[in-house]
C-alpha cells in the first residue's frame, strides 16, 4: 500500500567539511550524524503516517548507512515508512547531484522536501523545489537559513506538512531571495550576496573579510552568523520584512562592526553606506572584477565588462515552518493517541516496511 | 580576527610554474601510457593523470625543508617535489642512469636531496614515514613540514591511523593528503570506506579535517596553505581529503570494467588542467601564448627524457650489491 503522503530527503554528503575547520575550528558535520538524522525523521515520519520516502544517493556514505539501518530495523524501533533510494542517476559529487534529486522528488509527487545541509545546499535545493514546500535543516557551517532543530522534530512537522493533517498553505511562506546576474548566468541567495576582490573561486568559503567590497542580504538578523551578521547588528532586517539590505564595505570605512561572519571568526568589517533593497529593484556591482559568493560559498567570478547585477525577489521556495507545524497539531490534537489524524491513516495503522522491500535494498 | 593566515593571491610566476608542473605531470604520464603499451617498460606503473591539482596545489606550497611521502601512484608527487624529470623516465625504464640507478623502477623512485621520501608499494607505508621526518624537523627545529600522500585504500591501513594518532600526540608538523580517487585498486571506496568521507576520520584524532575539490588547483593550493602554514606555525597536524578521479586504471593493463563514465565526464568537464587555463586566461593572468610556450618547453622536456632513457645502459650483475646498505 503506497498512498501519496511522500516525503523526499536530501541529504549533503560534502556540507560541513570546507576550508572552515581548517581555519577558525568550524564544528565539524560527520557522516554518521547526517545518517542518524535521517533516521530519527523516518522514525517521526512512521509515527505520523508518511507512506513514502524518497531518498537521495550519494558517494559519502549516507545513503548506505541509511540502507543498512534499514536492514537492520526492528519493528519494535518504531514503524518506518517505504524508502526508496533514487537511484540510477550519475553521481558527480557536486551540487547537481542534489539539484537531479530534488527534481526527481518532485516530478514522484513529494509533498515536502527536507534538505540538510548548510546555506549553500539549501540554496541548490530551493532552486529545484518549485512550489513543493521545503524544510531545511542545518549539518552546514554558516547556517543562517536552515535551522538547527533536532531531526525528530522536523520529521513530525514534514510528515504532518505531507500528510495534510495540518495543510501547507497555513504553516508555509515564501522566502526572500537573491538574484545575480553575470553574463548569462544566473544564481539565487536565499540569505547573502558578497562581492569580494578575490580572482578565483578557490575553496569557495568566504573567511577573508579584508577582500569584501559589497553586501546585499535578503534579511539580517542581529543574531545570524554568516555575513549577513555584518548589518544583523547595524541594521536589522527581518525574514519576514518584504524589504532586504545591501551596503558597500571598505576596511578603512568609519564604521566598524565586530561580526561573526563564520564559526570562530569574528572580524572588524568597515561599513559605508547601508541602502534598502526593495523587490524587484536592481542594484549593479561596483566592482569592476572578482568574485560573487552566494550564501557564503564564492561562486561566480566577473571580469572588466561583465558588469554584474543583483535584484531582490520575494518569490522564493516555501519554507515549512516548524514551530506553527507542531503548535497547529497542538491545536487539533494531531499527536493524541484516539485521535485521528485529519487527511490520513492516523499514527500506527500504516504496515512496516515491508521484508519485500526489504530484500530490494539488502 | 582569530588566527587564519593571510591567503595572499598567487604571482604571474607561481602561476607559470604550477601550469609548468601540471602539464608536465600530464604529459609524462601520457607518455609512460603510450610506452608502456610498446613492452619496453619493465614492471608495474600506476599513472598520476587527472590528479595533477592535487601533487602541485600542495607541492607549491612546501619548500627544500619539507619531506613529502608518496604511494605506489608516485609519479606527480615526485614531479611536484622536484625531482629530475629525465632520471625518473630512466628509473622507470630501469636503466643506470635513473634516480635509483634503475633498481627500483616506478614504484620506488626516490631522491631524498629533493624531500621526497619515496613512492612506496606498501598501501599505507607513506604515513609513519612521515611521522620520523617531522619529528626530526621538529627537535631539530628546522621549521620543516612533512606531508604524506596515500589513498583512500591506505585510510583503511592501520598504519595510516597510527600515524596521525602520533602526529596529534607529538604535535607534529604533518599533513595527512588523503587522494581520494574512488577506488582501491577495482574496489569502490563508497563500499570499503566506513566513514566514506575519509576527512571524518580526523575527527577521531583532534585534528581538523576537510574536504577539498581536488580538480581544482586553487581550491587544493589555497586548504594547503592553510594546512601547511598551520603545522609550520606548531599547530600540529590535519587531514585534506581531495576528491577527484584518475584517467587511468589502477595500473596500466587494468581493463576498468568496474568504471562507469566517471573518467569521459571529468576530462570533459572537470579536468584540472583545463579549468587552470580557463581560469587564469580569463583574468588576464596568464595569456594562451604564456601557456603555449611552456606546452612546447613540456614537450621537449619529455621527448628529451624519454630519448635519454631509451639510450642509457642498464644495470649490471656488478650493481647488483651497491646501495644496500646505508653507512651513517
Amino acid at each position: 500500500m503506497v498512498g501519496d503522503a511522500i516525503v523526499g530527503v536530501t541529504a549533503n554528503p560534502l556540507s560541513g567539511r570546507d576550508i572552515r575547520r581548517l581555519v577558525t575550528q568550524a564544528s565539524v558535520f560527520p557522516m554518521a550524524e547526517k545518517a542518524n538524522m535521517i533516521q530519527r525523521m523516518l522514525t517521526a515520519f512512521g509515527a505520523v503516517g508518511v507512506q513514502r520516502v524518497l531518498l537521495s544517493t550519494d558517494l559519502g556514505g549516507i545513503s548506505a548507512a541509511v540502507l543498512r539501518a534499514i536492514g537492520r530495523h526492528r519493528d519494535r524501533d518504531g514503524i518506518w515508512p517505504d524508502v526508496e533510494f533514487l537511484e540510477g542517476q550519475p553521481i558527480r559529487q557536486t551540487a547537481q547531484d542534489t539539484i537531479d534529486a530534488v527534481r526527481r522528488m518532485v516530478a514522484a509527487g513529494a509533498k515536502v522536501i527536507v534538505c540538510l545541509g548548510g546555506d549553500g545546499t539549501a540554496r541548490v535545493t530551493a532552486s529545484a523545489v518549485g512550489e513543493v514546500p521545503m524544510l531545511p535543516l542545518s549539518t552546514g557551517t554558516n547556517n543562517a537559513f536552515p535551522v538547527v532543530r533536532e531531526a525528530t522534530i522536523a520529521g513530525l512537522a514534514a510528515g504532518l506538512v505531507a500528510t495534510g493533517a495540518v495543510p501547507a498553505a497555513d504553516v508555509t511562506s515564501s522566502a526572500k531571495v537573491l538574484e545575480v546576474r553575470v553574463g548569462d548566468r544566473t544564481e539565487t541567495a536565499l540569505v547573502d550576496v558578497a562581492v569580494c576582490t578575490e580572482r578565483h573561486v578557490g575553496s569557495r568559503a568566504v573567511w577573508e573579510p579584508t577582500t569584501l567590497t559589497q553586501l546585499f542580504c535578503t534579511f539580517a538578523e542581529p543574531e545570524a552568523i554568516g555575513l549577513s551578521s555584518i548589518l544583523g547588528q547595524l541594521s536589522p532586517v527581518a525574514r519576514a520584512d518584504p524589504n532586504g539590505i545591501t551596503a558597500r564595505l571598505a576596511p578603512s570605512a568609519a564604521r566598524q562592526v565586530l561580526a561573526p561572519i563564520a564559526p570562530g571568526l569574528i572580524a572588524p568589517v568597515g561599513v559605508a553606506e547601508i541602502e534598502p533593497m526593495r523587490p524587484g529593484d536592481t542594484h549593479a556591482v561596483d566592482a569592476t572584477a572578482g568574485v560573487i559568493a552566494v550564501d557564503g560559498e564564492r561562486e561566480l567570478t566577473f571580469e572588466p565588462g561583465q558588469r554584474p547585477e543583483v535584484r531582490l525577489r520575494g518569490d522564493g521556495p516555501r519554507c515549512v515552518d516548524v514551530p506553527a507545524v507542531l503548535a497547529a497539531s497542538a491545536r487539533l490534537g494531531l499527536l493524541q493517541p484516539g485521535r485521528r489524524l485529519a487527511g490520513s491513516a492516523g499514527p500506527g495503522h500504516m504496515p512496516p516496511t515491508s521484508p519485500s522491500t526489504l530484500r530490494r535494498y539488502t | 580576527m582569530t588566527g587564519t593566515q593571510e591567503h595572499t593571491a598567487l604571482t604571474r610566476d607561481q602561476l607559470l610554474n604550477a601550469y609548468r608542473t601540471m602539464r608536465t605531470i600530464r604529459e609524462f604520464e601520457e607518455r609512460v601510457h603510450k610506452e608502456f603499451a610498446t613492452g619496453e617498460i619493465p614492471g608495474f606503473v600506476h599513472l598520476y593523470a587527472g590528479e595533477e591539482a592535487s601533487a602541485v596545489g600542495i607541492c607549491s606550497n612546501l619548500n627544500d625543508r619539507d619531506s613529502i611521502a608518496s604511494t605506489h601512484r608516485g609519479h606527480g608527487h615526485c614531479i611536484a617535489k622536484g625531482v629530475d624529470v629525465a632520471e625518473m623516465m630512466a628509473e622507470i625504464y630501469g636503466r643506470q642512469t635513473g634516480s635509483c640507478h634503475g633498481k627500483g623502477g616506478s614504484m620506488h623512485i626516490a631522491d631524498l636531496s629533493k624531500g621526497m621520501l619515496g613512492a612506496n608499494g606498501i598501501v599505507g607505508g607513506g604515513p609513519p614515514l612521515i611521522c620520523g621526518t617531522a619529528l626530526a624537523a621538529k627537535l631539530k627545529g628546522t621549521g620543516g613540514v612533512s606531508v604524506a600522500f596515500f589513498g583512500d585504500g591506505a585510510s583503511n591501513q592501520g598504519t595510516t591511523l597510527e600515524s596521525m594518532n602520533l602526529a596529534t600526540v607529538w604535535n607534529l608538523p604533518a599533513v595527512f593528503v588523503a587522494e581520494n580517487n574512488g577506488y582501491a585498486e577495482t574496489t569502490s571506496s563508497s563500499w570499503s570506506v566506513a566513514s566514506d568521507n575519509i576527512a571524518d576520520r580526523a575527527d577521531a584524532f583532534g585534528m581538523p579535517g576537510v574536504i577539498v575539490d581536488g580538480f581544482d588547483f586553487f581550491a587544493v593550493h589555497e586548504a594547503a596553505s592553510q594546512a601547511i602554514s598551520r603545522a609550520r606555525e606548531g599547530g600540529g597536524p590535519s587531514l585534506l581529503e581531495i576528491k577527484f578521479t584518475r584517467y587511468y586504471g589502477h595500473f596500466e593493463g587494468d581493463q576498468q570494467t568496474y568504471r562507469a563514465d566517471e573518467v569521459e565526464h571529468a576530462r570533459a568537464e572537470l579536468d584540472c588542467l583545463n579549468r587552470f587555463v580557463g581560469r587564469v586566461t580569463q583574468t588576464g593572468q596568464l595569456t594562451r601564448d604564456d601557456l603555449a610556450a611552456v606546452d612546447t618547453e613540456v614537450s621537449a622536456l619529455i621527448d628529451r627524457a624519454v630519448g635519454e632513457a631509451k639510450a642509457a645502459p642498464l644495470p649490471t650483475a656488478a650493481d647488483l650489491l651497491t646501495d644496500v646498505y646505508v653507512r651513517y
